[in-house]
């Protein structure tokens, strides 16, 4: 609320004098960090990527609910404009009637949140040498008093001024040449930039920083590969892991992890959570142990840097399937025990429920329809390998092929899912599909020979390939479905108007009953949908937002599976809706 | 068709007569690809990055043997070189896709040629959309020792506790990982090219390397005094037999890689194309053409 009068008292013109007065610090005019960390509960604004540290991604908002829903339409539709309508990914963020959206391409918009017309764009120069391996995306913005700040795909975080778009600073935080790139919505707490680091795999060790808000300087560093040294304001912290606990030789040097998705933060345990990627080299018959913190969700002290706990969701991974996933921190009673929890629906297939306080182990259920890499997991917390599930070792002969569910490309990709906190259910966007995998004797790399693995990824289902499912997360059981024809790729809200909200590649914003499933509403954006939408108030209206532009790494894989979309066609707008007046 | 017209126009309003521009572009872009390059003067080649000893950057310039290719092309079609440097993707199959048939996503125009494509029949057959032409060079894998007290010949699992480099997630690296059930998988150190791990052995920081003979011959020009020792035995179930390099021009662009390959058999019958690769240490083996 402090934030909305501290507003309404800057627009008569007395900002600073105001902000003095009400006690906040003499900082430039915006967003406090506190204001960021009550982002879930105001509800005339978007400040944080998730709608809040803990990403719920859950609007107590009712005005626009299951009864009406029916009637909303469009307020306005903002273009992105250019050649580059490609891949759409972002999550607005709304604040002081200011929508700022990221494009593909790494571009950072400011339209008017009344009008849609648009206030200023900042394009950043991209260097053409880059090879972004899962297209042009940006997934969203971070604001933070006079700043908005987003990453870009050279692998720099740029802070812009919020009301004019001029650069206040600009930082290098990965080497673009060495393969990284960047992609996520950073992650503000206590005056820091939380980022993690993405790019291929070839040499690429995951990291979590900690960067200073006003200048850029780097706070901490966490390299998330066991064997790596740490730093906090420039000096040696301690390394991850043990040295060679989960690791051959010295496979740990580049042993992958990427932390390519970003973070949520749990102000009431002050824990950061980041998931890691897969390790490398990709075929797991090269890299025996379990390859720790690869494929894994760790929670970070936010001052220094340091692991807390960490839980792996694919030990040895073989499959591709990244952990970096979004750990939702929630509350729930389990067996009679009111339990500081948190869930997780990773790319293997599972969604899993740990002790956010220490990271044990309280569930793992399965949210697609076929896992053909486990069959479960045990009550301490590892799976139940399939042996046969796994692809096999590199041969210079074409070997059996192995049919391996989910797909490379995950039960659930990076797309968000949603918490209600009034119907306690998780809502996950999830995709139903597997691959042929098979060793490929005649496979080049940079004009060399290479033992490498030739794959299909397929349809498993007659009738879809998308399915946005609510999972009951104190009895791992899917309460409903909703099967969509093309995979699904966009993030999805849920609000306090028993509604949730996700888009389709086919092009549609929809809206279903958030405690039966029933598709309330739809409308065509002329693009595919894969942003995440959000929700938001304005003297008394209900605004819903969601970016439209078909995109991202699906159509970058062809096989059965680009016939569900192959007829989309790519786009970049800021699509706006509301109830009409009256 | 349905671009020719935009082509046009935009070349006119970048010319500064319209009547000679008009003339001049609409010629080159009915000819044949060879024509094209000869009327707008120009060869553009790409090359792969931090590839040594075919191409890298010494002292900030683009150095090696295909950059020398390049530059030996260029001029005996008369034209003008311009070298593009493109950072490996996954496959040599996105690499095709990236430098020749469609670009990159950020800008990357694509060439005229690429060079050290590897030149297989399945390979090509699976990427239509080029044509892989004028093989120039045959590759293989060699396994070589710095250290005098190794036995070079003696079964790679003998070489327990010792440092055997190699380049990361490639052919040696899975050889030397998964030989003898994994004997010798701890002692395998990892450099992100295979011409680092030839210097790590040329350094004494490692006692011997599997790589490419290109990077293993190259790096022992470049440190003049050190000796090292060829294995003579074949690697036991060692599964590659070598390949061979030639390039790569978009599928309708077949006029272009016919003077190509006209040009290439030149140099090779004048022995220039052996002196480039002499140049940098490396003897040149024909393409064994299987």
């Amino acid at each position: 609320m402090t934030g909305r009068i501290a507003r309404s008292i800057a627009r008569l013109g007395m900002g600073a004098a105001a902000m003095a007065l009400i006690g906040a610090p003499l900082m430039a005019q915006g967003p406090t960090d506190a204001q960021l960390m009550g982002d879930a509960a105001s509800t005339g604004d978007v400040l944080t990527y998730g709608m809040g540290p803990q990403a719920h991604r859950f609007s107590p908002l009712t005005t626009i609910n299951s009864e009406n829903v029916v009637k909303m339409v469009p307020a306005f539709s903002a273009s992105l404009g250019g050649e580059k309508q490609r891949g759409q990914e972002a999550q607005p963020i709304v604040y002081d009637g200011t929508i700022y959206v990221t494009g593909s391409y790494s571009r950072l918009f400011a339209f008017d949140a009344k009008t849609g017309e648009e206030k200023w764009q900042y394009d950043a120069r991209l260097p053409d040498g880059i090879m972004p391996c899962c297209d042009v995306v940006n997934r969203g913005a971070a604001i933070h008093g006079d700043k908005i700040i987003f990453a870009t795909l050279d692998a720099r975080l740029v802070a812009l001024n919020r009301l004019t778009g001029k650069v206040i600073w600009n930082k290098q935080i990965a080497d673009y040449q060495a393969g990284y790139s960047a992609t996520a919505a950073p992650l503000i707490v206590n005056g820091m930039v939380i980022t993690g680091n993405s790019g291929g795999e070839f040499g690429v060790v995951g990291a979590v920083e900690a960067r200073n808000v006003d200048t850029g300087e780097l706070i901490w560093h966490r390299p998330v590969i066991e064997g790596h040294m740490g730093t906090l304001n420039g000096k040696d912290n301690g390394i991850t892991g043990k040295l060679n606990a989960s690791w051959t030789g010295d496979q740990w040097k580049n042993g992958g992890g990427a932390t390519w998705l970003g973070g949520t933060y749990d102000p009431e345990t002050n824990l950061l959570f980041f998931g890691t990627g897969n390790p490398a080299p990709w075929n797991s018959h090269l890299r025996p142990g379990d390859n720790l913190y690869t494929a894994s969700t760790l929670a970070i002290d936010p001052a220094t840097g340091t692991i807390k706990w960490s839980y792996q969701t694919t030990p040895h991974d073989g499959w591709d399937f990244d952990g970096v996933n979004e750990f939702i921190p929630f509350d729930a009673t389990i067996n009679g025990k009111p339990m500081k929890l948190g869930a997780k629906a990773d790319r293997n297939g599972y969604f899993f429920v740990l002790d956010r306080t220490n990271g044990k182990f309280i569930s793992a259920n399965k949210f697609v329809m076929q896992t053909t890499w486990a069959d479960g997991f045990n009550k301490a917390g590892k799976p139940n390998v399939i042996p046969a599930g796994r692809p096999g070792a590199p041969t210079a002969e074409k070997g059996t092929t192995v049919f391996a569910s989910p797909s490379f490309l995950g039960g659930k990709n990076w797309m968000p899912m949603a918490y209600s906190h009034d119907t306690g259910l998780f809502y996950i966007p999830s995709n139903d599909w597997g691959m042929d995998i098979w060793n490929e004797p005649i496979a080049y790399k940079k004009g060399a020979a290479y033992l490498g693995a030739g794959f299909t990824i397929k349809p498993i289902a007659e009738d879809h390939i998308g399915a946005l499912r609510a999972m009951d997360p104190k009895t791992g059981k899917i309460v409903w479905e909703y099967k969509n024809k093309a995979p699904l790729w966009g993030g999805v809200l849920t609000t306090g108007g028993n509604l949730v909200f996700t888009g389709t590649p086919e092009g549609y914003l929809k809206a279903f009953d958030a405690k039966t499933g029933k598709e309330l509403w739809k409308f065509q954006t002329g693009s595919g949908v894969i942003g995440s939408p959000v929700t938001w108030e304005t003297d008394g209206e209900q605004f819903v937002a969601v970016m439209s532009g078909w995109g991202g790494a699906v159509p970058l894989w062809g096989g059965e599976v680009a016939k569900s979309f192959k007829e989309i066609n790519q786009g970049g707008a800021l699509w706006v809706f509301k109830l009409p007046k009256g | 068709m349905k671009n020719r017209p935009t082509f046009d126009r935009r070349m006119l309003l970048h010319s500064m007569g319209a009547v000679f521009a008009l003339a001049v572009t609409s010629s080159a872009a009915d000819a044949a690809p060879i024509a094209k390059v000869k009327a707008l003067g120009v060869l553009r080649v790409a090359v792969y990055k931090d590839n040594r000893p075919w191409s890298w950057n010494k002292e900030g310039q683009i150095v090696g043997i295909d950059v020398d290719l390049a530059k030996a092309l260029a001029q005996s079609l008369g034209v003008r070189l311009d070298l593009a440097e493109l950072s490996a993707d996954e496959s040599v199959d996105d690499d095709l896709r990236n430098a020749v048939w469609r670009g990159g996503l950020l800008g990357f125009a694509p060439v005229d040629v690429m060079l050290h494509v590897p030149f297989d029949r399945t390979f090509a057959a699976r990427n239509d959309q080029v044509a892989i032409i004028a093989p120039y060079y045959r590759e293989s894998f060699q396994f070589v020792c710095g250290n005098s007290d190794i036995d070079c010949d003696a079964a790679p699992s003998q070489f327990k506790g010792r440092k055997i480099a190699a380049e990361l997630d490639s052919i040696p690296d899975f050889y030397l990982t998964r030989t003898g059930g994994g004997a010798i998988a701890k002692d395998v150190a990892h450099y992100l090219t295979g011409s680092e791990a030839v210097m790590a052995v040329a350094e004494g920081k490692a006692d011997a390397v599997l790589a490419s003979r290109a990077q293993i011959e190259a790096g022992l020009h470049d440190m003049p005094g050190r000796q090292l020792t060829r294995r003579k035995m074949p690697l036991p179930a060692f599964s590659s037999g070598g390949w061979d390099i030639g390039m790569a021009v978009k599928e309708n662009s077949r006029s272009l890689g016919d003077a190509i390959e006209a040009e290439l058999e030149k140099m090779m019958a004048t022995g220039q194309l052996q002196a480039i690769f002499a140049a940098h240490g490396v003897k040149h083996v024909p393409p064994a053409l299987v």
